[in-house]
């Protein structure tokens, strides 16, 4: 009898129909018709220009619906857009405090304080700002209060909340990139590192000096404290920080700290669960490419792709690189399986914001990329490489391989920006997810399948108590159909720069209903369900 | 290493490439390596290098000869005592670009003393320097080979050197200048002089084979050769096409266009391309060992394993010696789980090629998926070392450039 049970869900998942998804940009028809300058657009004078920005998706005011957060380069304003609840979404930047100036770079999300309202936390070339969100009325910038205020002009980029020492509060890391100024920084053509195929471009990231990363410790009465040296962050210096992911990579339980960077090795920092930590990124595998050589990472994801229960890390890189997939082979070590599983193609763009997604319900994750070039001037070269140019999407075929379906997913898919950012979320709350991209020098982009996903599917809101509120890094593992469980983890930050739903969402396929649903809480603590309905937004709710 | 995005780019594709050169040599040296796509991304954007076609384009350098020699003399010239003798005040005349009255106070110090060997090699030297090098080669040539001084002989050579440039004698030019890199390794002059030379022998004998054999499939192929250089890959594409129709049975054509299609394009299209090209190779040359491990490169690619083992395999029973061709054998194994086939192969990849950094690395990387952490570390370290850059002027260079505190 159980054999034929297990049996029927494998043909009802194998039933179901799988047509592409059509994705389209509603944008414009969203609201989101505001540009946001990053730079030149013809060519970019300095590498400032070129990192550009995240984006967010985050429920400021627990109306249940996500609200969008852009961020912007010098000559604009950070923008909140509310979400109507009806497909348009409404400009509340000024109304909630966020209007600003300079470079933003990177946004995470988080709640900080415990207070039941996510704020904010965005890194800028200069100075960081911290804002801590007032009943879903409003932001107050508490950087300084907060003893955020930094002591140099800094070029900070990704950022991840995360409780390291398991305190029940929320940590903030925070990645480098280099030092930069416009006063001494080398102008284009002037020294061996400011050329690209031949053509004088911005210099850097080589030739400019390193910056290293931070680590703040939330106290718990509203300040944090800088413990980068006496955690060992501070001690990987040579690197050119850009994308964090703060996720439990060995499953001890801890969060631990992995991070790419610009033509340098990637790190990982280890959680020794006293406080401390131990860069381990070589001999875990994820350092490199299979050659033992250094990329130029730029994003980040996460997801379990092959249905082992282990969780993968997807890297995005520069053109002429491939972006890497490590498989995760247990006890935190890694393997660079991206050939095998059918991703090394695409080496012409320059990969930023990705993320695993599953846009089919189909209970097998896809991936998502957002490309652009960083040297506009690329475009006078008549090659394939593009300053802006359409995203990349890949379908899990779920046999540890993908397939490109760019070309069958829908017109968004064939639009070129110069994208940075990308974030993923469901903002109408009906099982099918949107993407999110800021693309620089113009609106951003949101994109929506034309009709939904066909799999059933859950949406799950973690709500801590013991742990922190946001239930940052909480690990849901979810059996559905008889096949394999599904795991995933609640994370702050990732991608590039940016902050997607901190909901965790699973595609079920054609199973209507979970046989299970095991929560693993940052505290220790663990929640199960079990026989729980599909095709719903479901709140769990640690145990006090 | 500079323009380093292009250099890094091609260090993945890199290994798929091949390089040119005449048809011979192992398979491992047709590969395109880190070190050529860089000098080729530096090269790309230097006007004076590699302007074979240039020879029409600006690479005549005789009017400039002149000047640069005159320039390279005086600022290589040897510091010198207060200028009391006839030879001291010509040394510094000379010193000082005073070529003309250096050449007279020196031709009155050589009447004073025959045998004043500082006086006849200055003088030799600004005779050089002002376009008379008939008058000073023999001199030159002469202080060159026998002068006990060093310094002397060092300049001597270098400006025999220079005169034999400027006379359009670039066989008698080569063997001075190999001669002088000899003697002195690390003399940027040298160096840099050594380069003008084999430069100007390289845009002579081009111009000779386009002038005699316009018509040859060689040019065709020569030219595709140099677009390369300039990372005008579907000019060079087209122009191996024109070579394969005028000689379809020439070996390594169809390899160089499948290499010139990947330095063009990544895209899956040029990837079904560029193996239509090594297949077209192998038809003519089934013993190629470098297209059988480019074909199975691109089956890797497209994640086609088992099609890439097979030709990686058969590229090592080719040619066994093939070290990249064992490291992708050795990788494959490794990522089976085949530890005691892989390790053994990589452990012969690393002995036969200590500075190999990917095979150290799959060798790091089979021992700790193997359980044998020890070893594992032991790679990580010899990694490490191989990884930290060169010391050199060039380093440190750069290293100046990364120190500079940018103003807070």
């Amino acid at each position: 009898m159980k054999l034929f049970a297990a049996l029927a869900a494998a043909l009802a998942l194998a039933a179901v129909p799988v047509p592409g998804p059509d994705f389209r940009d509603i944008a414009r028809q969203a609201g989101l018709t505001t540009s946001f300058p990053n730079g030149g657009e013809k060519s970019k004078e300095y590498i400032i220009e070129t990192t550009g920005s995240g984006v967010a998706f985050i429920d400021y005011d627990n109306d249940g619906y996500l609200d969008i957060f852009v961020l912007s380069g010098d000559g604009g304003t950070n923008r909140m857009y509310h979400n109507d609840h009806n497909g348009h979404f409404t400009d509340v930047t000024a109304e909630l405090g966020l209007t600003s100036s300079g470079w933003a770079e990177g946004v995470c999300a988080g709640d900080y304080d415990n207070d039941g309202y996510t704020d904010l936390f965005v890194t800028y070339w200069g100075q960081n700002r911290l804002y801590r969100n007032i009943g879903g009325k409003r932001f107050e910038d508490v950087t300084a209060k907060a003893h955020l205020t930094q002591d140099r002009v800094r070029y900070n980029t990704g950022c991840a909340f995360l409780d390291y020492d398991g305190d029940g509060r929320l940590d903030l890391f925070v990645a480098n990139y280099l030092k930069f100024d416009f006063a001494t920084t080398p102008k284009a053509g002037s020294n061996p590192y400011c050329f690209y195929r031949g053509m004088a471009v911005n210099c850097g990231p080589r030739g400019l000096p390193f910056e290293t990363n931070l680590l703040y410790h939330n106290n718990g009465d509203g300040t944090f404290e800088d413990v980068s040296v006496k955690s060992g962050i501070a001690k990987a210096n040579g690197h050119y920080s850009l994308a964090v992911l703060a996720q439990d990579v060995n499953d001890d339980g801890r969060p631990d700290i992995y991070v790419v960077g610009d033509q340098t090795p990637a790190t990982l920092f280890i959680n020794q669960g006293d406080g401390t930590f131990t860069e381990e990124a070589v001999m875990r595998g994820v350092a490199f490419d299979e050659n033992g050589r250094e990329l130029s990472g730029m994003g980040l994801a996460s997801a379990d792709y092959d249905g082992d229960g282990l969780l993968d890390i997807f890297r995005s890189d520069f053109s002429d690189e491939r972006s890497l997939l490590y498989r995760n082979s247990g006890n935190g070590q890694f393997d660079d399986v991206t050939m095998a599983a059918g991703l090394a193609r695409n080496t012409r763009f320059v990969n930023w914001g990705c993320a695993f997604l599953d846009f089919e319900n189909s209970g097998w994750k896809g991936l998502v990329v957002v490309n652009g070039h960083v040297f506009p001037e690329v475009d006078r070269q008549n090659i394939d490489i593009h300053s802006r140019d359409h995203a990349t999407l890949y379908r899990n075929t779920g046999k540890g391989a993908f397939e490109d379906i760019t070309a069958e997913a829908g017109p968004a898919f064939a639009l070129r920006h110069s994208a940075r950012g990308l974030a993923i979320g469901d903002i109408d709350n009906d099982g099918t997810l949107e993407i999110l991209a800021n693309n620089q020098n113009e609106p951003p982009s949101l994109w929506k399948r034309s009709h939904p996903a066909p799999g059933h599917w859950l949406l799950l809101r973690l709500i801590g108590t013991r742990s922190n509120r946001s239930a940052i890094g909480t690990r849901v593992t979810v059996a559905a159909a008889g096949r394999t469980p599904q795991v995933d983890e609640v994370r702050s930050g990732g991608s590039y720069l940016s902050q997607s739903d901190l909901r965790l969402h699973f595609g079920l396929g054609a199973a209507t209903r979970a046989d299970s649903i095991a929560v693993r809480w940052p505290s220790g603590a663990k929640t199960l369900l079990k026989d729980v309905a599909a095709d719903q937004v479901l709140t769990i709710t640690e145990q006090p | 290493m500079p323009d380093t995005r292009t250099a890094r780019a091609k260090v993945l594709w890199g290994r798929l490439l091949t390089c040119g050169g005449p048809q011979g040599g192992t398979p491992s040296t047709r590969l395109l390596g880190r070190e050529e796509t860089a000098a080729r991304a530096s090269c790309a954007r230097q006007a004076d290098c590699g302007c074979p076609l240039g020879a029409a384009a600006g690479c005549h350098p005789a009017p400039q000869g002149r000047r640069h020699l005159a320039l390279l003399l005086l600022l290589a010239a040897l510091p010198l005592a207060a200028a009391d003798s006839l030879t001291e005040q010509g040394v510094a005349a000379f010193q000082q670009g005073r070529y003309l009255e250096a050449d007279r106070l020196l031709q009155d110090a050589l009447k004073a003393d025959p045998n004043d060997e500082h006086a006849r090699t200055f003088l030799a030297l600004a005779r050089a320097a002002t376009g008379h090098c008939p008058e000073a080669v023999a001199d030159l040539s002469d202080r060159f080979q026998k002068s006990a001084n060093p310094d002397l002989s060092r300049l001597a050579g270098l400006a025999l050197t220079q005169c034999y440039i400027a006379q359009e004698e670039t066989d008698k030019a080569i063997p001075i200048a190999g001669q002088l890199a000899a003697r002195y390794p690390d003399d940027a002059d040298v160096l840099y002089l050594a380069a003008r030379v084999h430069m100007r022998a390289f845009n002579d004998a081009t111009r000779r084979m386009f002038e005699k054999t316009p018509a040859s499939y060689r040019v065709n192929q020569l030219s595709a050769e140099i677009f390369e250089t300039q990372n005008k890959f579907a000019e060079a594409a087209a122009e191996y096409r024109k070579a394969i129709e005028k000689n379809p049975r020439a070996l390594n054509l169809h390899f160089r266009l499948g290499r010139a299609v990947l330095l063009e394009s990544h895209s899956p299209e040029a990837l079904a391309k560029a193996q239509a090209e090594f297949e077209a190779e192998l038809a003519l040359n089934a013993g190629d060992a470098a297209a059988e491990f480019q074909i199975g490169q691109i089956h890797n690619a497209c994640g086609r394993t088992a099609e890439a083992l097979r030709h990686f395999q058969k590229a090592l029973d080719l040619s066994p010696d093939f070290p990249e061709a064992a490291l992708a054998v050795g990788r494959m194994r490794v990522q089976a789980k085949q530890y005691a086939e892989a390790i053994p192969l990589l452990e012969r990849v690393v002995k036969a090629q200590p500075a190999n950094e990917p095979a150290h690395y799959s060798l790091m990387m089979a021992y700790r998926n193997s359980g044998q952490p020890d070893k594992a570390r032991s790679e990580q370290q010899v990694l490490e070392k191989l990884q930290r850059p060169p010391e050199g002027e060039f380093t440190d260079f750069l290293k100046r450039l990364g120190e500079k505190a940018p103003t807070e």
